[in-house]
């Protein structure tokens, strides 16, 4: 309550300037064909006022006392300033352009015009984005926005999605961007206690959505202080445009599957390979084939158990679980939008409802989201607003991709063994079948009688208040919210007790999550032009508190089944409740200087202090300095006609990642250690009190240019990070009864080019234009005291000094003996003379190796290039998104799968191959039945992981306004999209490249692959209309 | 901007979960509630929870004890030949049971250090004492003979064990010191330390204490250290005192022993001297997750199957053995019965045990303490319906079968092969690597030897 009064006290503090305002009406028209074009952006010069045409064109505008100059922008168009002079009707022409260089950008705290930029920041359009065929608009930015790495991990529903801006800045610390959506920095850590890690930012509906920032350099992030260091997203949604409410219906649906098959063997392959092993341990042991305890009897008595006894009779019939676990997914998704108001409000509300089935099985998500954007200019020197939206988000999950249950493990089971059990024509392994069968875990059973779903409420507010004080100055107090409530609740029924073995008689279990994320950010703006000087200032301050709840309450032995609440259950046998918290204030400055439209300067600053941080070093302080020169302005290059723009820029400075967990820097006991139902406490952290943010110090040198009249437009960027006193969990020897301790320690680089380029290519009937980007980047861990960190399946990833962030790191494959079927390694040992020992050593003496880096699971290149098509009414447009130079580590299931029969599992078609006679060249090793053989941790099992995927492809028919007259319809519009239907990669031997598994993920481990299902390739029908 | 000044100390946060050291000690209910996370600790599954136990087992019983299971770490060990050692210095269970043992210390050095906060009121200081102190001399000496030499073999005051560490170490970074990052004590030492606990604790501790250490726990654990180090008369001597003192009984059946919470809702039978509690809400038993697995026809049963005694091993039993057909059959693989209760407690040391080390040291010292070795023998043998041995027939070996065929699956073979200087069995009834060998010792884990340069790794890694 304190604090809101002194909102309203500031507020009060501001009632004195009054301004003179006439109001400018007109329409906008495109001088191609004269016809009216709805949504341009219509903006006074020099503020922050502006409006956009109705669906007939019209816009109508207050012009403030000093408001000279109209802008009219629109995507597509060219940017068009108007002197507005005495008239009161102003009506404009514009011009067709695809141009982005005057766009306006938003910076944080503020907006600027793009082509006034000092520092770099790459925008992707709510458009661009309209009605992608995605949950979540992270995955909508692939291949749209240069230095940005965007990775699902996993054809999951709902699942973390990775985000990296221009590498990966930290260890230990959070590695994701922080994402900001009208100005309240959201909470987006997973809340997930089942299955993987899932992503908070899918309660956003993407329609929703006008623009999106992301904030690369140091300049545009620093703003953002001790928060800016992996790159701040910007999101900015849709506001009411005055005039006549304009009522869009879209409806799109579809269907989804698996983009890849991975072939396996069948029975008869099987059966031949694990004999072939079978057979090598018995000659090894001397033992007869026939001798009842020989392996050959036994795998004989394996494969006919395990096929229900079906196996010796009908030795050829296979079964294709694949064909179990995936489905064909759904997609529906329906949305509904007003837009409107008059000049003192306007308003935005929409309502979406999303369906959506999993291509695998026991996976869907279902989400309702509506939202209201409303503002309102109470008097001339104020306007007040709200922008809230509600969503409920239900996901029905799958266990994480390390668990038996997990469907696409089944691929692991034996081929003879039939996905029903043909005794009780159940799912086999379901009671009262035969509960050993198959021989894992059948995860048929978990989603026929067993659920996790986790239902979230989520809501997104911010209400502001803008004071125009005087002339160019402006205050701007808002207040934010971002509501997290979640509910997880499961049930295991009896059936499943073969994996969830305490669920004998039902095991259930209720979760809440109760997240209160508020933020006020109250600033001043100031814009003023002194001759030739315009001047931008920024000063303000923000608070943001968060404070996460959560409780538990399982019981187990229910009565039946059919009662599945925990009121049912005869024993609570988990139960607990926790809380954490963090706060953030913070205060910033930004002055941006132009003179003489050509030279730009800007500096900010912002401090920082955080609960997060150790009392010696509670508050941190961030500045950034830019500069930029629009050359093209310059006399000697105006002569030059192809050259329409040229801008130099540059920047440095330091910004933080305070991303670093709440309470690292205290010595700590856990009171969690209880024992036989007695609690208990343990020390479980040692203190440091001096930790603080990490830092990372950017340099960024680009160019800004546009030839043929800004039909080409492009970027080209260099940078360098420093990233240093990274928080780093520091192993210490466990003989203190501690693993690790966090500190300030160590550095880590990143370098890279990213070019942006933009191109109309036709203009006229045929509209064709591209859009190109492409992106380099190196990173190189500099110093980390020689600490050996690994993270991963089997600890493969690794940082170590030297290397990019969480290569892979073990023993070098060399093939096959062809002697005697024995895996090779490479010895790379160091000789005396420092040269490296290649002698290949066999199977046995696999210790001798040395483990060695063998791939990076980081791209050296990404990219994306945009093909846009317009004829008449057609519309077509495609997007192929490229990831390069990355590898995946598979050894998760190839250690089992691709491992040339050391176990049952069933194989990868590819380990026929195997080595069988002396002689064979190849690179699967013999068969060696419970003998390892090529199993272990070695290159064998790093692929490369590149891909170039035809990410988004959209075609579509609107019809002209005459025939829609008839029906009295504004517009209309069918379309077909799709969403990955190609996938290039250089022979990937599991489903899918883009994947990291997410039992593992972490900073260090990423390339993962373990059994994780494959992003789905969907199509969509879909239909837009405007009333 | 004046909203500011009031949110500055909005900064000071603290954590609800966790509490700074002088609030966490600050009582006498403190002072008990570490004790318990050091029990909590020693029932990791890494610890007493079921690795220290499983891996004896595996290490020594290939022929008989077939790993089918596809954790790469136990394969490791149930790899191992004569000729090769395929154990890596990163195995997961070298790394795990070292570093949990190590947390586990700690507590107790934590508990030992802050005994001043005790009033005895909820607990007797001397039981506090005496249980941390139990329970540190217990991981050392298991520490001791899963990563040193075994006793004996060689110079004990030359070959190394483990770092001892028994004093808390300190929750402020800047409290660590060279201290912190210790060289390997010898076999003697580390061996000299558990002993010295363990013997303080038998003089601290009361006689009964619920599922707690007891007296009788830590005379127990001493007369394991003892026939380690053959000296028998301490061994017998101790395990005489746990039998007289009359607190703990055979079960009868034999079935009695086990399924614990399937039988008996979790109440451990009698002849338990020492066992890790588990609970339908705390705790896993570790030697139920590998060696147990769903039985149909009992519920409540569970685990991974992986770990399947052969035929080989049912033929050691003479006929009419209950424990010879004390199996059962989950999807082909034979399970031994005693771990299938998912729920069921971790025997760590039972009174049959007391019997055979009795009957094994009195016939060693050709002494009758307590009673003659013959009728040790017999008490057990008649439990599982066979008849008595004669006098003619007793001898070292059919004691030490005994022995064996009794205490299998609960982390005996190992150490009984090497204080025995026996050899394990290898695949196909071949033998396996002999007492002595390095590869029947871990490697000091990677991780450790990584970060603290003091280690030296053992031979053959």
């Amino acid at each position: 309550m304190k604090r809101s009064l002194l909102v309203l006290v500031a507020w009060m503090i501001c009632l004195s300037s009054f301004a003179q305002e006439r109001v400018i009406s007109g329409k906008i028209t495109s001088t191609e064909d004269g016809s009216p074009v709805p949504g341009v952006n219509v903006l006074v010069k020099g503020t922050t006022i502006g409006t956009a045409s109705d669906g007939n064109g019209s816009y109508s505008i207050s012009l403030p006392e000093g408001g000279t100059t109209l802008i009219f922008s629109f995507i597509g168009f060219k940017t068009t300033e108007v002197t507005v002079g005495s008239r009161s009707i102003v009506d404009v022409a514009i011009e067709s352009d695809a141009t982005q260089l005057s766009e306006v950008v938003v910076t944080g705290y503020g907006s600027q015009l793009k082509q006034d930029l000092t520092g770099n920041i790459a925008k992707v359009s709510g458009a661009d984005i309209q009605n992608a065929p995605v949950s979540s608009f992270e995955q909508a930015l692939q291949g749209r926005a240069a230095g940005v790495y965007v990775n699902s991990q996993s054809g999951k529903l709902g699942q973390a999605i990775s985000v990296r801006v221009r590498g990966n800045s930290s260890i230990s610390a959070s590695n994701q961007p922080l994402y900001v959506l009208d100005g309240v920095p959201l909470t987006t850590a997973s809340q997930s206690n089942y299955g993987g890690a899932t992503n908070p930012l899918i309660d956003l509906n993407p329609n929703d959505i006008e623009s999106i920032e992301v904030l690369k350099d140091a300049a545009a992030g620093a703003i953002y202080g001790s928060r800016a260091a992996n790159g701040v997203v910007l999101i900015t949604t849709k506001k009411g445009k005055s005039g006549r409410t304009s009522i869009n219906f879209n409806y799109q649906t579809g269907f989804s599957e698996s983009t890849k098959r991975v072939p396996f063997l069948n029975s008869e392959q099987y059966a031949e390979l694990l004999y072939e092993g079978a057979k090598y341990i018995d000659d090894d042991n001397g033992t007869p084939y026939d001798d009842e305890f020989s392996e050959t009897v036994y795998v004989t008595d394996w494969m006919q158990y395990f096929s229900y006894d079906q196996w010796q009779a009908n030795p050829t019939k296979t079964y294709e679980w694949q064909d179990v676990v995936f489905q064909k997914g759904s997609y529906q998704q329906a949305d509904l939008q007003f837009s409107g108001g008059n000049e003192n409000t306007k308003f935005y509300l929409s309502g979406q409802y999303l369906k959506q089935g999993g291509i695998m099985i026991g996976n869907n998500l279902d989400r309702l989201t509506a939202r209201l954007n409303i503002e309102n200019k109470a008097t001339d020197w104020l306007t007040i607003g709200l922008n809230m939206n509600f969503a409920r988000t239900l996901n029905r999950r799958l266990p994480d991709d390390n668990a038996f249950s997990n469907p696409l493990q089944s691929v692991a089971l034996m081929p003879m063994t039939p996905s029903i059990d043909p005794n009780t024509g159940l799912p086999a392994g379901t009671p009262p079948g035969d509960v050993n069968i198959p021989m894992y875990y059948n995860p048929q059973i978990t989603v026929d009688y067993a659920k996790y779903t986790a239902e979230s409420f989520r809501n997104f507010s911010n209400a502001f208040a803008t004071f125009k004080l005087m002339p160019g100055l402006i205050f701007q107090t808002e207040l934010g919210l971002d509501l997290l409530t979640q509910n997880e609740e499961s049930y295991f029924q009896s059936q499943t007790k073969r994996n969830q073995t305490r669920a004998t008689r039902g095991l259930g279990s209720n979760r809440g999550t109760f997240i209160v994320n508020y933020n006020t950010n109250n600033y001043f703006n100031y814009t003023k032009r002194f001759g030739k000087s315009d001047l931008g200032v920024t000063l303000g301050m923000q608070f943001q508190e968060s404070t996460s709840k959560y409780n538990f309450v399982e019981g187990m032995d229910f009565p039946s089944d059919s009662y599945q609440k925990i009121a049912s259950a005869a024993t609570i046998s988990g139960g607990s409740s926790s809380e954490t918290n963090y706060a953030f204030l913070s205060y910033f400055l930004r002055a941006n200087y132009k003179f003489s439209d050509k030279y730009l300067f800007s500096a900010s600053g912002r401090v920082d202090g955080s609960s997060r941080f150790g009392v010696n070093n509670r508050y941190g302080f961030f500045p950034a300095a830019s500069a930029g020169w629009i050359m093209s302005e310059e006399g000697f290059l105006k002569s030059i006609d192809v050259l329409s723009f040229l801008k130099l820029r540059t920047s440095y400075g330091i910004v933080g990642n305070s991303e670093i967990g709440n309470f690292p820097q205290l010595g700590l006991f856990t009171g969690g250690s209880s024992y036989a139902g007695i609690g208990g406490q343990s020390p479980s952290q040692i203190g440091n009190p001096d930790l603080k943010w990490e830092t990372s110090k950017q340099l960024d040198i680009g160019v800004d240019f546009g030839f043929f009249g800004n039909r080409l437009t492009g970027e080209i960027d260099y940078y360098t990070r420093t990233s240093e006193d990274l928080l780093l969990n520091v192993n210490i020897p466990a003989s203190t009864g501690f693993r690790s301790v966090v500190k300030n320690l160590g550095s880590i680089e990143n370098k890279g080019f990213e070019l942006v380029l933009n191109s109309q290519n036709t203009v006229g009937d045929l509209k064709w234009s591209t859009s190109f980007n492409i992106a380099t980047n190196r990173g190189k861990i500099l110093d980390i005291q020689g600490q050996v960190i690994e993270g991963g399946v089997g600890g493969l990833n690794r940082a170590m000094e030297g290397e990019n962030l969480g290569v892979f790191f073990t023993v070098e494959y060399a093939g096959v003996n062809p002697d005697n079927g024995d895996a090779q390694f490479y010895k790379n040992t160091k000789n005396a003379d420092g040269t490296i020992d290649r002698t290949i050593v066999g199977n046995a003496d696999y210790n001798q190796a040395q483990r060695v880096v063998v791939g990076d699971p980081n791209p050296k290149f990404i990219g994306g290039i945009t093909n846009t098509f317009s004829y008449k009414g057609f519309d077509f447009s495609f997007l192929f998104s490229g990831v390069f130079g990355n590898d995946v580590s598979v050894y998760g299931m190839g250690q089992y799968s691709m491992a040339n029969m050391i176990y049952e599992d069933n194989q990868t078609a590819d380990q026929m191959n195997r080595w069988q006679n002396p002689g064979d060249i190849t690179n699967v090793p013999q068969a060696r039945y419970y003998y390892g053989n090529g199993n272990q941790r070695s290159s064998r099992f790093i692929v490369d992981g590149s891909f170039v995927r035809l990410r988004n492809v959209n075609f579509g028919y609107t019809f002209s306004k005459d025939m829609l007259k008839a029906i009295k319809l504004q517009s209309a519009r069918l379309y077909v999209s799709g969403q990955n239907l190609l996938t290039f990669t250089k022979d990937y031997p599991l489903w899918d490249p883009e994947v990291n598994a997410d039992s593992f993920d972490s900073n260090i481990s990423k390339g993962n692959d373990f059994y994780t299902p494959p992003q789905p390739r969907t199509i969509l029908f879909g239909v837009n209309i405007g009333f | 901007m004046a909203i500011a000044t009031g949110c500055q100390d909005k900064l000071d946060i603290v954590p609800n979960q966790s509490l700074s050291p002088e609030k966490a000690l600050s009582t006498e209910g403190d002072l008990v509630g570490a004790l318990i996370g050091a029990y909590d600790g020693l029932q990791s599954a890494s610890l007493y929870g079921g690795d220290i136990q499983l891996v004896a087992d595996m290490w020594a019983n290939r022929y008989y004890l077939r790993f089918r299971g596809t954790f790469n770490g136990l394969l490791q060990i149930a790899s191992i030949t004569t000729t090769s050692n395929v154990i890596l210095t990163d195995n997961a269970w070298a790394r795990d049971t070292w570093a949990d043992a190590y947390e586990t210390i700690n507590t107790c050095n934590v508990v030992l250090d802050n005994l001043e906060l005790s009033e005895g009121v909820i607990r007797p200081t001397a039981s506090v004492e005496g249980e941390a102190l139990f329970i540190r001399g217990s991981l050392y000496f298991e520490l001791a003979r899963l990563y040193g030499r075994t006793w004996g073999d060689g110079n004990n005051n030359t070959n190394l064990a483990v770092p001892l560490v028994l004093t808390p170490t300190p929750f402020q970074i800047d409290g660590l010191n060279e201290s912190d990052y210790p060289s390997r004590n010898t076999v003697a030492e580390v061996y000299a330390q558990a002993k010295s606990d363990l013997q303080a604790a038998v003089t601290l501790l009361p006689e009964t204490n619920q599922h707690y250490a007891t007296k009788w726990a830590a005379l127990a654990q001493l007369s394991r250290i003892a026939l380690m180090q053959g000296d028998y008369a301490t061994a017998l001597d101790a395990a005489n005192q746990v039998i007289e003192s009359n607190r703990y009984s055979l079960t009868e059946p034999f079935n009695n022993l086990w399924f614990n919470y399937i039988n008996f809702g979790g109440v451990a039978p009698l002849e338990y001297i020492f066992y890790i509690k588990i609970t339908n809400q705390d705790g896993t038993n570790g030697l139920n997750t590998y060696y147990g697995g769903t039985i149909s026809s009992i519920p409540g049963t569970a685990g991974r199957r992986d770990l399947t005694p052969e035929t080989s091993w049912v033929n050691l039993h003479e006929t009419g053995d209950v424990r010879r057909t004390y199996f059962n059959t989950s999807s082909g693989r034979r399970l031994t019965n005693k771990h299938l209760d998912r729920f069921g407690h971790v025997p760590v040391i039972r009174l049959a045990e007391m019997y055979l080390t009795r009957a094994e040291a009195n016939f060693r010292l050709g002494s009758n303490v307590g009673d003659e070795p013959l009728n040790d023998v017999n008490r057990i043998r008649t439990r599982v319906n066979l008849p008595n041995l004669d006098i003619a027939d007793l001898d070292l070996d059919a004691i030490l079968k005994e022995r064996f065929l009794e205490l299998a699956y609960e982390g005996h073979l190992l150490h009984d092969i090497k204080r025995t200087r026996g050899t394990t069995a290898g695949s196909n009834n071949t033998n396996g690597p002999a007492w002595d060998s390095p590869r029947l010792i871990f490697p000091v884990p990677q991780r450790e030897t990584d970060v603290n340069k003091n280690l030296v790794q053992n031979e053959g890694y």
